[in-house]
C-alpha cells in the first residue's frame, strides 16, 4: 500500500536573530534598519527520513528540545521545511493545539461548532457529528453555559472531543495523555486506536516509552534534531528507557520526591572501602538508601562520567525487570563488577532511583560521588581491556609478543 | 518542499468550495458574536457609534465651523462617508492584528490562514450593510430622492471590498514583522479619516491645490465620490472613476495576497 506520509532527508533550519533586532517599525527606522538579518543559525531537523502506511503508527521519542515539536509542524504543513521533503496523502487532523478558535464568551455548542468547522468539517458534517461530540466529552449538561464557566479539564475535554471526530486520514497526536483524567485518556486511547484500525495514519509524540512500546508500529527516537533510532518500537523504546536516567543531569535543582533518598554511595575493593582501583579490577558499587515508607518495587540506576560529563558506563535495574522490594528506613544495593576496563582517570558516579515505569524519580545525584582508576599508560584512551600483540610469523602462525626477542630462524 | 496529495476526484474538491463557504461564514458570525455576547445593547451597537459622530459632525462642523455649507442633505452626505470608510477603517485596523491575535488558528495544520482577512472585511460589509437602514430614513427625512441608478451600489460594495481587502493582506503581515504596525496605522486611518471628503466637500474652493492633486489621485475619494453619486445625487458615477478603482483593485489584491502568502510561511514561526 501506498505510504499515507513519506518524510525524506527533513531539515529545518532557525534563525537565531539578534537580541536587538527591532520588533517595531518606530525601532527599526530609528536603528537604520540594522540588525534585520539573523545572526546565527541552527538546525531543528536534520536528515530525518520514515513513512508511515495507513493503519500504522509511529511514535517519536526524545528529550525535550530534541525536535519533536518542530516535526509534528513540519508534517503538518504550518512549517516550511529547509531541506528535503514532505508528502502527506489525505485529509490531515492535528491533536496539536487542542481547541483552536474557541471563545469564552460563546457556549460550549457554539465553540464546538465553531472549532468542528475550523478542524475540517462542513457545517453539515459538523452539526451532523455534534451529538457524538457532546456525548464524548461527557459535558451534555453544560453545553449551553459560556465557555468561560468551564474548567481547564472540562474545555481540553470538549476541545478533544471536537479534534477526535474529524476523521482524518493522517493523525498528529502531540502528548496527548498529559490531559484529562485517566478515565478520558483511556477512552480518547480507544478512539485513536479505532481512528488507526480504520485506516487513519497516526505519528504520536510522546514522553512515555512504554506508550510507545505497546501502541506503535514503528517508533523514531531524536536526539538533537537527529534521528538517534528509527525502527522496531520494543528495541528503541528499551534502549530509550535505559537512557532516560541521563535526562536528569540537564536539571540542575534537585527536586525530587525524597520518597526514597540516596544516603551515600562508596566503591568497595577486595580489600574493603575505597576512592579509586586499578583498572581492570572488580569492584563493588554500593548505594546506601533510607526509604520513608515501603515500596513494591523500584529501579536503581547508576552511572560512571568524566570530568567532560560523558558518561562512559550507565546501568539499572529496569532493563532486567527485577523486582526490588524496598522496605522502610535504610537499605543498601550493590552493583557488582567483575572487571572494570576502563582507562585511568578521575570518574564520578551518579546514581537515582525511579519508579518501577520511570515516571517518577525519587532521588537522583548527578557526580555527587568522586571515583579515581589508576592505569599508569594514561593515554588518550576510554577502554583498557585485557589485550596482548601478535606478530604473524613466516605467515602461518600467530606468536604473542613478549619483551623476550623471538628467534627469527627455526 | 511540502506537499498535500488529496485523492483528487470531482466530488472531493466541490466539498473544499463548500468547506471555505462554510468555514468563512461561520468565522463571521462567531466574530459578530462574540462582539454583542457581553454587550447590552447588542447589535444596536453597530448604528450608535455613527450615529453619535454624526450628531458630534452635524453640530460641530455644520452649526459651529459652518463646514457643510453649499453641501446639498448635509446629514446624508456626512453619515454616508462615516458609514463607507468606517467599514474601510475598522476593517483594515482589525486585520492588522490578524496573524499576532489568531496564534492557536494559525497553528492549525489544514487552516487556509489567507481566510483571515475575508473575515475582517465580511464582518465589516456586515455591519455596513446592517447600518443601511439608518441611512434610508435619514436620507428619506432629508428628502434624497432614488433613482434606478441606486443599482450600482452592489458594484461599489465589491469594489470596496476588493480594494479593503488588498490593502488588508500586506497590513497583516507586516504586523507580524513589526508590532507596532497596528498602532501607527491607527493614527494614519484617523489622519485619513480627516483628509478624505467624508464631512466637507472636496470641490470647495477654500482646499489648497496640493489637496486637490491628493484627492484626484485617490481611490478612497474616487470610491466615496461615487456612492455618493448614486446615493445622493442620483446619478451616474464617473466611469473613468470606477474603470481606475477595478483596475486598481486587480492590481493590488493579487500583489497584497502574494506579498501575505511570501510571508506566511514564516508566521507560525515568529507569532
Amino acid at each position: 500500500m501506498k505510504p499515507a506520509i513519506i518524510v525524506e532527508k527533513l531539515g529545518k533550519r532557525y534563525s537565531r536573530t539578534s537580541t536587538q533586532r527591532p520588533r517595531t517599525f518606530m525601532e527599526a527606522a530609528l536603528q537604520g534598519f540594522r540588525n534585520m538579518k539573523p545572526e546565527a543559525e541552527f538546525w531543528a531537523l536534520q536528515d530525518v527520513s520514515f513513512s508511515i502506511a495507513p493503519g500504522q503508527m509511529l511514535g517519536v521519542l526524545g528529550h525535550n528540545g530534541a525536535g519533536k515539536s518542530t516535526l509534528l509542524q513540519v508534517v503538518s504543513g504550518i512549517v516550511r521545511p529547509d531541506r528535503g521533503s514532505v508528502q502527506v496523502a489525505g485529509r490531515m487532523g492535528a491533536l496539536l493545539d487542542i481547541g483552536a478558535g474557541f471563545h469564552p464568551d460563546l457556549t460550549g455548542r457554539e465553540n464546538v461548532l465553531i472549532s468542528a468547522v475550523v478542524g475540517g468539517l462542513t457545517s453539515r458534517e459538523a452539526k451532523a457529528k455534534f451529538d457524538s461530540i457532546v456525548a464524548f466529552s461527557e459535558l451534555e449538561a453544560f453545553i449551553d453555559n459560556p465557555l468561560r464557566t468551564y474548567s481547564t479539564g472540562m474545555q481540553m475535554r470538549l476541545g478533544f472531543a471536537v479534534a477526535i471526530h474529524t476523521v482524518p486520514d493522517v493523525l498528529l497526536v502531540d502528548e496527548f495523555l498529559s490531559v484529562g483524567d485517566l478515565a478520558f485518556q483511556s477512552k480518547c486511547l480507544d478512539r485513536i486506536m479505532q481512528l488507526k484500525n480504520n485506516g487513519c495514519a497516526i505519528v504520536l509524540i510522546s514522553h512515555n516509552a512504554d506508550q510507545v512500546r505497546t501502541l506503535c508500529d514503528q517508533a523514531l527516537w531524536l536526539q538533537q534534531g537527529k534521528t538517534k533510532a528509527y525502527g522496531d518500537p520494543e528495541m528503541i523504546a528499551t534502549r530509550y528507557i535505559g537512557n532516560m536516567d541521563l535526562k536528569a543531569q540537564g536539571q540542575a535543582l534537585h527536586n525530587y520526591s525524597q520518597e526514597i533518598r540516596i544516603e551515600d554511595v562508596y566503591a568497595i575493593r577486595d580489600d574493603g572501602p575505597a576512592r579509586s582501583i586499578d583498572s581492570g579490577a572488580s569492584v563493588r558499587f554500593v548505594i546506601r538508601y533510607q526509604a520513608e515508607q515501603i515500596f513494591q518495587n523500584a529501579i536503581f540506576s547508576l552511572n560512571l562520567s568524566d570530568e567532560d560529563g560523558q558518561v562512559v558506563f550507565n546501568t539499572s535495574t529496569g532493563g532486567q525487570k527485577y523486582n526490588i522490594p524496598i522496605w522502610e528506613g535504610i537499605g543498601e544495593i550493590a552493583l557488582v563488577i567483575d572487571r572494570l576496563d576502563l582507562s585511568g582517570k578521575q570518574y564520578y558516579i551518579s546514581v537515582g532511583v525511579h519508579s518501577p515505569d520511570w515516571s517518577k524519580i525519587y532521588d537522583y545525584q548527578w557526580q555527587r560521588y568522586p571515583f579515581a582508576i589508576h592505569w599508569t599508560p594514561n593515554k588518550d584512551s576510554i577502554l583498557n581491556p585485557p589485550r596482548r600483540w601478535e606478530i604473524m610469523a613466516k605467515g602461518d602462525r600467530w606468536i604473542p609478543l613478549t619483551t623476550e626477542a623471538i628467534q627469527l630462524s627455526e | 518542499m511540502y506537499q498535500r496529495i488529496q485523492s483528487q476526484n470531482q466530488k472531493i474538491s466541490n466539498r473544499q468550495i463548500i468547506y471555505y463557504c462554510d468555514l468563512l461564514w461561520c468565522l463571521v458570525v462567531r466574530e459578530l458574536k462574540i462582539l454583542y455576547k457581553r454587550s447590552l445593547l447588542g447589535i444596536a451597537w453597530t448604528l450608535l457609534n455613527p450615529l453619535l459622530q454624526l450628531l458630534v459632525f452635524s453640530v460641530i462642523f455644520q452649526q459651529v465651523l459652518k463646514a457643510g455649507s453649499g453641501i446639498n442633505h448635509y446629514v446624508s452626505y456626512a453619515f454616508s462617508g462615516l458609514l463607507i470608510w468606517g467599514w474601510t477603517q475598522s476593517a483594515l485596523f482589525q486585520a492588522t492584528g490578524l496573524i499576532t491575535g489568531n496564534r492557536p488558528l494559525i497553528r492549525q495544520p489544514t487552516f487556509p490562514v489567507p481566510i483571515l482577512p475575508i473575515v475582517t472585511v465580511t464582518t465589516g460589509l456586515i455591519h455596513f450593510l446592517l447600518a443601511l437602514p439608518a441611512l434610508a430614513i435619514i436620507m428619506a427625512v432629508d428628502n434624497v430622492t432614488l433613482t434606478w441608478n441606486i443599482l450600482l451600489f452592489p458594484v461599489l460594495l465589491a469594489l470596496q471590498f476588493i480594494l479593503t481587502l488588498s490593502l488588508a493582506y500586506p497590513l497583516a503581515a507586516l504586523n507580524v514583522t513589526f508590532r507596532d504596525t497596528q498602532h501607527t496605522l491607527g493614527v494614519i486611518l484617523q489622519l485619513l479619516f480627516y483628509l478624505l471628503p467624508i464631512f466637507y466637500t472636496i470641490h470647495d474652493r477654500n482646499i489648497p491645490q496640493w489637496l486637490q492633486t491628493f484627492y484626484a489621485w485617490n481611490p478612497l475619494v474616487i470610491l466615496i465620490e461615487s456612492y455618493r453619486a448614486i446615493l445622493l445625487d442620483g446619478t451616474f458615477p464617473n466611469w473613468s472613476g470606477l474603470f481606475t478603482l477595478a483596475v486598481i483593485g486587480g492590481l493590488l489584491l493579487p500583489i497584497g495576497y502574494q506579498i501575505f502568502q511570501h510571508q506566511s510561511e514564516r508566521f507560525v514561526e515568529e507569532v
